[in-house]
């Protein structure tokens, strides 16, 4: 087998458009997705038991069972309850659920992480509560949230391929077809992981900016022999 | 269209007979992640520096596309190199693959909290390598990263579904096998996520017992 990119230029356009409704999409759903997790989070927030037991009930679903199954019940749940819509949004809603179900338990998690003194400290001292919040409340919680979120928007992105089972024309729909045509697998799916692989990688990038920004504290791995390198690190040299 | 129950129990004995396959890649695919994954840690700790960046270019790789598409990949592509797969192997390898990575990666970051005290003295007291991992690195490290692995295992167990994909007959398959012929899509699809979320209930609570049982001896 020979391996042959130029095969692929006729469906440049065909990875462009796939590779664009995959941004569209990816952009959409962690919109809503974050939306509805920050819902999420503060209901689960209220000091009674029904909303916590609701949000962990809705939580434990979405993570408990395969995306490819949420996508499915959505496509098919919403014609069921009279509601039809293009397969790209129907896609759209179900990512953003099922990621709203990590970002409720990542804002959760950052909120929960964060003393209550902060606040009340932040008072002591003299500022307002607006001031309090924009000063010493949001920054913590940001940072709190970046690495998570990092985590969960890239899983989130990859997710996105499952869209392609529901007809969505994503990258990996495109793959398929150009696949399909041209009956040359290692070409047409090389170009389409190459694609995600270049995605990821700039979000990753993008959100490790805006984590240095924020000025993340991390204990650092100090002091490290060379014998207890040689069996608990991957790097050549051991760190001084 | 109103949601029928009755109709849901009366597809659930087929449903429950496929899902016995899911349960059995997804054990099969966990088992060959955890050797796989400790072997790769194993490995990258001994610092060959080529072999270290080929895992590390292998690690971005696998990270950084979907799953699915790794999938595909394998059943696709592997088949045009002259390597003849049947889809279940094909899957199995895929998730294997990817899921040992992941593991892999959780194992490196266990390393880094292992008191280095212990290959100090383990050291001293001139164990083998050998015995140092046998006895006394894996142990501490499995423990420590069981909370994820156990994370690991229902992504595992759902990675499965995407199976369905490439024509293995999974829960998912046969449950559009059955909406296919009833028209009744939602009914099969609910019995069908009510299974993964009963294999990933044993999972949880098996691993909670794990944690409880390691705590106490440890």
């Amino acid at each position: 087998m020979v391996f042959d990119p130029s095969i692929l230029i006729p469906y440049l356009p065909l990875l462009a458009a796939g590779t664009w409704l995959t941004v569209k999409i990816s952009v959409m759903a962690f919109f809503l997705g974050y939306a509805v997790g920050i819902v999420l989070a503060l209901v689960a927030l209220i000091p009674h038991w029904v909303p916590r037991l609701v949000v962990s009930v809705y939580v434990a679903i979405l993570r408990g069972i395969p995306f490819i199954i949420v996508v499915f019940l959505v496509y098919y749940g919403l014609p069921f309850a009279g509601v039809r819509l293009p397969a790209y949004v129907t896609g759209t809603v179900a990512l953003g659920l099922f990621a709203s179900a990590y970002y409720a338990e990542i804002v959760r998690a950052a909120i929960v992480a964060l003393s209550p003194g902060q606040f009340e400290s932040a008072r002591a001292v003299g500022m307002s509560p607006l001031q309090a919040m924009r000063h010493v409340i949001a920054p913590q919680i940001l940072r709190a949230l970046v690495p998570p979120s990092t985590n969960m928007t890239l899983t989130m992105i990859k997710e996105s391929s499952v869209l392609s089972s529901i007809t969505v024309a994503d990258l990996t729909y495109q793959s398929l077809v150009i696949q399909g045509n041209t009956f040359a697998p290692f070409e047409s799916f090389a170009a389409v992981t190459l694609i995600y692989w270049a995605m990821t990688a700039i979000v990753a990038w993008a959100f490790a900016r805006s984590e240095r920004r924020l000025g993340r504290i991390e204990a650092e791995n100090v002091g490290r022999s060379a014998l207890v390198a040689s069996f608990l690190s991957f790097d050549r040299r051991p760190a001084s | 269209m109103s949601f029928q129950f009755a109709y849901l129990l009366s597809t659930m004995p087929r449903l429950c007979a496929a899902a016995l396959v899911n349960l059995r890649l997804a054990v099969v695919i966990a088992l060959l992640a955890i050797v796989g994954a400790t072997a790769l840690t194993i490995l990258r700790v001994m610092k060959i520096a080529p072999v270290n960046v080929v895992v590390a270019v292998v690690i971005s790789f696998i990270r950084g596309t979907p799953l699915l598409i790794q999938i595909f990949l394998f059943y696709y592509v592997l088949p045009a190199i002259g390597l003849d797969l049947s889809p279940e192997t094909a899957g199995v390898a895929a998730i294997a693959l990817n899921s040992s990575i992941f593991i892999a990666e959780t194992m490196r970051g266990g390393l880094q909290t292992i008191d280095p005290g212990q290959v100090e003295a383990a050291c001293a007291l001139s164990l083998s390598r050998r015995v140092i991992w046998q006895r006394v690195l894996l142990p501490q490290l499995f423990r420590r990263i069981l909370p994820v692995l156990v994370n690991e295992i229902t992504i595992v167990v759902k990675g499965t579904a995407l199976l369905s994909m490439i024509t293995v007959v999974d829960v998912l398959r046969t449950a559009q096998q059955i909406s296919s012929a009833s028209y009744r899509p939602f009914e099969t699809l609910v019995g069908a996520a009510l299974l993964f979320l009963a294999i990933n209930l044993v999972v949880i609570l098996v691993g909670m017992r794990g944690e409880s049982r390691l705590a106490v001896r440890g």
